[in-house]
């Protein structure tokens, strides 16, 4: 037998290392999971509240710019609309409002077309702050610049009420405007006449410059960046300078929509607060939001998720190393001393296998362990102790064997040179015999000679099988050659067997017998049958067979004295006779099923008699694909013998 | 309206004083193309055919002139040459009936992109009375038409950018381009893609746009010369429809050259439904040429709304 291949990783050692190894891990990674999950919350709500306390800081700090613009504009239009009678006063107005209006870079006062006669179509007063922090004005408006068609003009004009611009510039034709090119945004009021007729507009411009340092300012996270988002979801403030005006929180979703950023979007469109994850070129970012109500713009602040849990997650990814460093050294201590443990067993293993190549009688020695494995020790030399007698008695017992075969092989060859093979070869009877035992010796016998022109043949069954039914059936055989010799008729030869076989006979053996004398000259054919099958009796025409009508004697060793009774076939020239013993009707095949009476009758009817020793070869093939190899479970013996017409 | 009407004629104006008089200087004399917008996809065919070389290969020394921050398309008409423009159909329709022979060598929409989106997510087409935001530059001449015929009595509102009035809900609705400000509306989130949109194309006003315009004076003389441009143009579409890829990498270098305020992705969608609009509706071929149907349908409703005195034919258009 191949013995097993064996190696570090399929050793017992290895396998129970892992096994620990894995429940130690699967139980850390449950219980550190847990602990992750609570300390990664805690820091989230801390994460949180800062955040919104930044927001809120910063929203304030916008809030206070714009209102202050608010102001500003509002303490204005009351002016304006009480002076609409005196254009030129709008340039003092304008003026003192950025004079008093730090915060303030421009302010514009403009009118309906010609709502001045005696102005034009264009009048609109135009106050900004000059580099050096003077106070400059124009009146704007002419043919290549149509004010009334700017926003800042139309809105208030079409709410009818104040509003903040989104951000713009002062060049046209949708260009990116130059780097020194000063993005404004504009809070409008309407002006209304005494009608409550529109009649123009008053905007106080202010630098986006203002929003951007206070919101951009704001990083609570070194790689965190704060964004501002009108009201279009445009960027008005964002690092990327890409994206600032020109795209919006929805462009990307465009061409590839992403639920969670159009989400983050509409909620921020919407005035809402609160925090979303959102993947931002492919990393994980908080963003937390919080509308400008004064605008309707919102302030955002994006803190990537690797600043906020860096240090957790580094701190999660040490440990989780220590933690695999740890198991992996668990594993290979473990197999250490597991190994170590195991040596003996090897030890005994290696034993064993010496051992099993032969050497039975090798010392093992004994161990001292107390243990599994010392029991195992004691229980294999026990094992070793009781093979070697097995082993010696084996021998003993297939010397024996082997030599009680070689005699029955003798004795088969003796039993078979009794029975006769010579068979006669004349014109006026045909006879032909076959015995099989089923065993090494068989307790089948037949026999024949020819005494004063009478054929004398029997043929017989010793009960039982082997060897003790061949030692009978030598001494009936023996029997029917001598009585033949003198002349006997077969119930003369039959008693006189009985006699001799029934006298002492403890074992109560016994032997069916046919027995039968036929005259060659006359034709008659006397036998007697002995409690065996009644022999087939084949006509010339062979589709008359049929069995012979025998007398119910006894077999012959049963009943000493018994007077065995003879009967006659007074004409049996032309018939055939077929004598066999019930090796051939009871033949099994391997599912027991019989070769029987009746298939043997069909055989030998539908025969057309070529000889004897044919119609025993057709009958012995035809048993032989009837059993189909199966084991035979008794001696089959046939004898056929035909007399010329 | 008036004030778009006043753009076209002085382009058409320049166009015919350009090509009499830089045919009378010596050759060779650039060829100034001036589309009728900022850099931009829809002008994607053009950039093509100049960075590919397809005007070299045609004998061409073209120049593609957009208007700029610096230099209006006024000033632009007046300080450079222009041998050839962009214009839309109505436009071309509009010019020749104030007397200004036109000649189309390459008509590139097939379809038309005049949308109307509503402020309110409602059908704009119900909102009577609304105040509908549209360019000062034109371009609205069929929306004006069908709202004047259904009655709609709207207000509009010209702006030099309609988007600003549209966010905070200044205007109940906005006209745009399918390829241009109708993306720009759905990138503020206002809008979603299918409510409260008005397609014209799909209503039974589906009238072609975009053809490239020289004048009929300038035609005459100088015939080749129109036709070599509208091949070299042709194949610069054809080749932009084949490497929408590429040619998109085109567009964002004259974007960037030209710092239009926009960006990869509303670039990306505009010449993908430039190069749809480009596609016979019957054949589903790009055809580039006008269809009769469609010049007698713009035709008849400028005609029935007072903005074209007298009928004009497909041949006032073609050579």
């Amino acid at each position: 037998m191949k013995k097993p291949s064996f190696n570090r990783f399929t050793s017992l050692s290895s396998r129970i290392s892992l096994w620990i190894v894995l429940s130690a891990a699967l139980l850390l990674a449950v219980a550190m999971g847990f602990l992750w999950r609570s300390w990664a919350k805690s820091l989230r709500a801390e994460v949180n509240k800062d955040a919104a306390q930044v927001l809120d800081n910063t929203v304030l700090r916008v809030n206070g710019i714009l209102e202050d613009a608010e102001l500003a504009a509002n303490n204005m239009v009351w002016l304006v609309e009480r002076e609409l009678d005196n254009p030129d006063a709008m340039v003092t107005i304008s003026n003192e409002a950025i004079r008093n209006n730090p915060v303030l870079s421009g302010c514009s006062i403009s009118f309906e077309p010609y709502f001045f006669p005696e102005k034009g179509l264009y009048y609109s007063i135009y106050s900004y702050r000059t580099a050096q922090d003077t106070v400059g004005w124009e009146q704007e408006g002419d043919d290549s610049y149509q004010y009334f068609y700017q926003n800042w003009y139309l809105l208030p004009r079409l709410l009818n009420r104040p509003c903040w611009t989104e951000p713009y510039n002062e060049t046209s034709w949708n260009v990116v405007p130059e780097m020194d090119t000063e993005m404004l945004v504009s809070y409008c009021r309407p002006i209304y006449d005494r009608d409550s007729t529109f009649v123009g507009s008053v905007s106080v411009d202010l630098s986006l410059k203002w929003l951007t340092e206070t919101v951009s300012g704001v990083r609570p996270y070194p790689n965190s960046y704060s964004i501002l988002v009108g009201h279009g979801g445009t960027f008005l403030v964002h690092p990327d300078p890409e994206k600032l005006f020109y795209q919006t929180l929805f462009t990307d979703g465009l061409l590839d929509s992403d639920p969670v950023k159009y989400e983050l979007g509409q909620a921020m469109r919407h005035q809402e607060a609160g925090m979303r994850v959102v993947i931002i070129d492919g990393e994980r970012n908080f963003v937390y939001f919080q509308p400008l109500e004064t605008t309707g713009w919102s302030v955002a602040i994006v803190c990537p998720e690797d600043d906020i849990f860096g240090d957790f997650n580094r701190l999660r990814r040490v440990f989780a190393l220590s933690i695999l460093l740890a198991l992996l050294l668990l594993f290979f201590l473990l197999g250490w001393l597991i190994r170590r443990q195991l040596l003996p067993l090897r030890d005994l293993a290696v034993e064993a296998d010496y051992i099993a190549s032969g050497n039975l009688d090798h010392p093992l020695e004994p161990l001292e362990r107390i243990d599994e494995i010392g029991q195992l020790n004691h229980s294999f030399r026990n094992m070793q102790t009781s093979l070697v007698s097995y082993i010696d008695e084996l021998t003993k017992t297939t010397a024996s064997k082997e030599r009680m075969d070689r005699e029955l092989q003798i004795a088969r060859g003796i039993q078979m040179a009794m029975v006769p093979h010579d068979f006669p070869r004349r014109n006026d009877v045909d006879l032909y015999a076959q015995m099989t035992p089923a065993r090494e010796v068989g307790g089948d016998l037949y026999d024949f000679c020819i005494q004063d022109d009478k054929l004398f043949f029997c043929l017989g069954d010793v009960s039982g099988k082997g060897v003790p039914a061949s030692l009978l059936m030598a001494v009936a055989r023996g029997m029917f050659r001598i009585l033949a010799r003198q002349g006997q008729p077969p119930a003369e030869i039959a008693r006189q067997i009985n006699d001799l076989i029934s006298e002492k006979n403890e074992q109560m053996n016994f032997v069916t017998m046919f027995i039968a004398a036929l005259d060659l000259k006359t034709g008659e054919l006397a036998f007697c049958n002995a409690g065996h099958n009644a022999p087939v009796l084949i006509p010339e025409k062979c589709s008359e067979a049929c069995f012979l009508d025998c007398k119910p004697n006894v077999a012959v060793g049963i009943m000493p004295g018994f007077p065995f009774e003879g009967q006659t076939v007074p004409d049996f020239r032309g018939k055939a006779l077929f004598v066999y013993t019930d090796g051939l009707n009871e033949a099994e095949d391997a599912s027991h099923v019989q070769f029987g009476e009746d298939r043997m009758l069909d055989i030998l009817r539908e025969d057309k008699f070529a000889g004897a020793c044919g119609t025993i070869e057709k009958m012995s093939q035809a048993v032989a694909l009837h059993v189909d190899g199966a084991e035979p479970s008794d001696d089959l013996t046939m004898l056929c013998v035909r007399m010329a017409k | 309206m008036k004030k778009a009407f006043t753009f076209c004629l002085s382009l058409a104006l320049f166009l015919a004083a350009r090509c009499v008089s830089s045919y009378a200087q010596d050759s060779p004399v650039p060829f100034v193309f001036i589309p009728q917008w900022t850099s931009q996809a829809q002008f994607a065919g053009y950039y093509v055919a100049l960075e590919k070389g397809f005007y070299l290969d045609e004998g061409l020394d073209v120049r593609i002139v957009n208007p700029s921050s610096s230099q209006t398309v006024f000033e632009q008409l007046r300080e450079n040459e222009m041998d050839a423009t962009t214009l839309q159909l109505v436009q071309a329709m509009e010019l020749a009936d104030s007397g200004i022979q036109l000649v189309n060598i390459l008509q590139t929409s097939m379809n038309n992109a005049l949308v109307i989106v509503s402020r309110r997510g409602k059908d704009p087409m119900k909102l009577r009375g609304a105040k509908v935001s549209c360019w000062r530059t034109g371009f609205s001449q069929i929306a004006e038409c069908v709202a004047a015929e259904q009655n709609l009595d709207f207000e509009w509102i010209q702006t030099s950018d309609g988007l600003n009035l549209f966010i905070p809900g200044a205007v109940d609705a906005s006209l745009g381009m399918t390829y241009n400000e109708y993306y720009k509306m759905l990138q503020t989130g206002l809008v979603s893609p299918e409510e409260g949109v008005y397609r014209f194309s799909e209503h039974g006003y589906n009238i072609q746009e975009d053809g490239v315009y020289v004048t009929r004076e300038a035609y005459r003389k100088h015939p080749e010369r129109a036709k070599a441009f509208a091949r070299a143009s042709r194949k610069g579409w054809e080749w932009a429809a084949a490497h929408p890829d590429e040619a998109l990498d085109i567009v964002m270098a004259h974007v960037r050259r030209d710092r239009i305020a926009t960006n990869r992705v509303l670039q990306r969608l505009m010449l993908e439904e430039v190069l749809r609009l480009q596609l016979s509706p019957e054949t589903g071929r790009r055809e580039f040429r006008l269809l009769p149907g469609m010049v007698k349908q713009a035709s008849d409703l400028m005609y029935r709304n007072g903005m074209i005195r007298k009928e004009i034919k497909m041949e006032d258009l073609l050579p």
